[in-house]
Formats: structure tokens, sequence, C-alpha cells
């Protein structure tokens, strides 16, 4: 009799610690929490961008364009981008509780936090990095002001020096950082 | 004799009559449940109702799959055509010849026949459906990249201002 209960038993912890370690690997982080924010928000962006839906936008992108093409090979590999925005009309629409949950996250999981950047004019930004090894895989980024809230979350291998290089292409606006220019070599060819 | 007892069994009984009930009581109805012989038993009916619903649901999904497929091949068929191309220029036109994106005043005809002689291309091409979601992913994607690179730009304006050293910078090239 007790044998009948050992298998499904085995096999049941099996299944959850497959789930743990799963979701342990798992950079996805949940911003499902920030949700009723919105009600309270003048402007909201949420983006939910999974692997699949990567893939399809990522034919999309042509090859022959050479800024569409850094945005191809960026986006390769990656398993998802999600992002969460509130603008307020005023202040205290949201308080560090609401934030707790994703703290929480970036607090374990591999997370480390890169950068902290706290400005009394533009807020306070966050950058958190996941590593698997040497390679980065996963960015979350967090922006809070008094009448912004901003969570970024990319997932999969996040190549920093390809979003480098996106800058003031397709409107993304320039980082200022300063990386070769593939057009340049070119011109002087 | 009294009629009496044909009608309502009352008064005295004729023997003879009394005589003919005897002998044709054992054939008065008996209250007892039909038995009918196993030979005389009608077979089952069967239901082939749920069989047929099946049959017919499954012929009338294969017929729109064939359907919708023959419809988006030849949507796309331009299409196809124009990513297949091979990149070498072909100048004189022969019946085997590979057509090429030059040759415009081909007529479209043509153009599907030489598809279908063709392998198919390494990328499938997109449905419709397919290529709305991928047009809305992509927006998705490009708002998104231009979110994280203005966070990126903040820190970096940010961590210029603060370190000279252009920390960013140097972290930036971890990845």
């Amino acid at each position: 009799m007790k044998s009948s209960f050992k298998t499904p038993l085995i096999a049941l912890l099996l299944i959850i610690t497959t789930a743990f370690v799963a979701k342990a690997q798992d950079t996805r982080i949940q911003m499902g929490t920030l949700d009723h924010l919105a009600a309270k928000a003048s402007q909201t962006v949420d983006v939910n961008v999974d692997e699949r839906l990567m893939k399809l936008a990522a034919r999309l992108f042509s090859d022959k364009d050479e800024d569409e093409l850094k945005v191809k090979k960026l986006i390769e590999g990656l398993k998802g981008i999600y992002v969460k925005s509130f603008e307020f009309e005023t202040e205290g629409q949201y308080v560090a509780a609401d934030l707790e949950p994703i703290r929480a996250q970036l607090r374990g999981a591999g997370w480390t936090r890169l950068v902290n950047v706290i400005s009394k004019k533009e807020g306070n930004v966050e950058v958190y990095l996941q590593f698997a090894g040497e390679m980065v895989n996963g960015l979350a980024v967090l922006h809070t002001d008094d009448k912004e809230l901003t969570v970024v979350n990319i997932v999969g291998p996040v190549n920093l020096d390809k979003l480098a290089q996106l800058e003031g292409q397709m409107g993304i606006p320039d980082l200022g950082i300063e990386s070769p220019k593939p057009k340049k070599k070119t011109n002087e060819q | 004799m009294n009629d009496d007892y044909l009608w309502d069994k009352t008064g005295e009984p004729d023997p003879q009559v009394q005589e003919l009930e005897e002998i044709l009581g054992s054939l008065r109805y008996q209250p007892k449940p039909l038995q009918i012989p196993n030979e005389l038993r009608l077979p089952q009916r069967r239901n082939y109702f749920p069989w047929v619903a099946i049959a017919a649901g499954v012929s009338l999904a294969i017929l729109a799959g064939g359907i919708w497929l023959s419809t988006r091949s030849h949507g796309d068929a331009p299409q196809r055509q124009a990513e297949v191309t091979p990149p070498a220029p072909v100048k004189e036109v022969t019946p085997s010849a590979p057509k090429t994106p030059e040759r415009k005043n081909e007529s479209p005809e043509e153009v599907v026949a030489v598809h279908k002689h063709r392998p198919r291309a390494s990328v499938p091409v997109l449905s419709k459906r397919e290529r709305e979601e991928a047009l809305m992913a992509k927006e998705q994607v490009m708002l998104a990249l231009r979110l994280t690179t203005e966070k990126l730009s903040l820190v970096h304006k940010k961590t210029q201002n603060t370190n000279p050293a252009n920390q960013i910078k140097n972290q930036h090239r971890v990845g």
C-alpha cells in the first residue's frame, strides 16, 4: 500500500522541483501587481512581447536596412520584453509598497543592481542585470519619479553593445556612449 | 330457461352454457408480461448520428483548410517570388532560367507557374493575421527599446555628471 503512494509522490516532488528551478532561472519579472495604477495614471504604456511575438516581429525587420538589422540582431535570442510605465497628473499616486513586489523579485534570483541614480529633478533610476556566467541574461530598469513609474524588463541574452549601437537611430535617443560606428568605416573605405 | 344468466350471470345457468364456459375459460385473458420469442426480436438500432456528425465536421475542416491554403498561396505568390529571387541577374531569358525581379513585363500566370516548380523559401510567409500581429509586436518592441534607452541615457547622463571616469561606459562593456 505504501509503495503505491511512493511513485506519485516522487513524481509530484520532481515536478515541483523542476517548476521551482525553472522559475528561479526565469528572468521575467512579474509586474501584474502594478496594474491597479493604470486607473490613476494619465498615460500608461504596457508592452508585453513574449518569445513568440519577438520571433514574429524579428521577421519584419529588414536585413537590407542597416538600422533595422541592428535591432533584429539585438532582439534575436531574446525571450521577451515587458514594460509598464505610468505617468500621473499629480504626485503621490503610488507608494513604495506598490513597488515592493518588483523589488523583492530583483533582490533574488541572481539579479545584480548595476547602477542606482538618485536625482531630485528626474527621479531615481536603478539598472539591474542578471548574469548567466559572463553573459547578461536579463535586464531590468526601474525608474521612479514623483509623477512617473516605469519598469522595463528584457528577458534573455541582452547584448548591451548592440543596444548601445541603436542610439540615435529609429527614434531611439542618443545615449552618448562612444562605440565604433560601422557606417563611418564603410565611408572611409 | 332464464336468459338473464347470459346477460349478467344472474339466475339459473344452462348446463350447455356452463360447459361452453369451462371449455372457453382456458382461453380467457391472463394478465402477464408479453414474452417475445428470441427469433422474433428486432436487432438494436445503432445510432450513427455522432459518427456522421464527426465525419461531416472533419470533412468541413479539411475543405476549409484546403480553401484557405489555396487562397493564401495565391495571395502571397508575388511576395514569395521576391523573397526567393537568386542574387545573380540573368540576362538571357530562357524557359528554364530562373526569374529575376528586373523582369517586370512577365504575366502573373507565369510567376505562379515558376513558383510551383521552385523549392520552398526557407522563411515561411506570414499570413495576414500573423503579419498584423508581427507589426504590432514590432511597434511594441521599438517602443520598449526607446523607453529602455531613454532610461539608460538618463543614467548615463547622471553618471557622467557625477563621475568623470565614465562609469557607465566601463560597465557597458561587461556584456
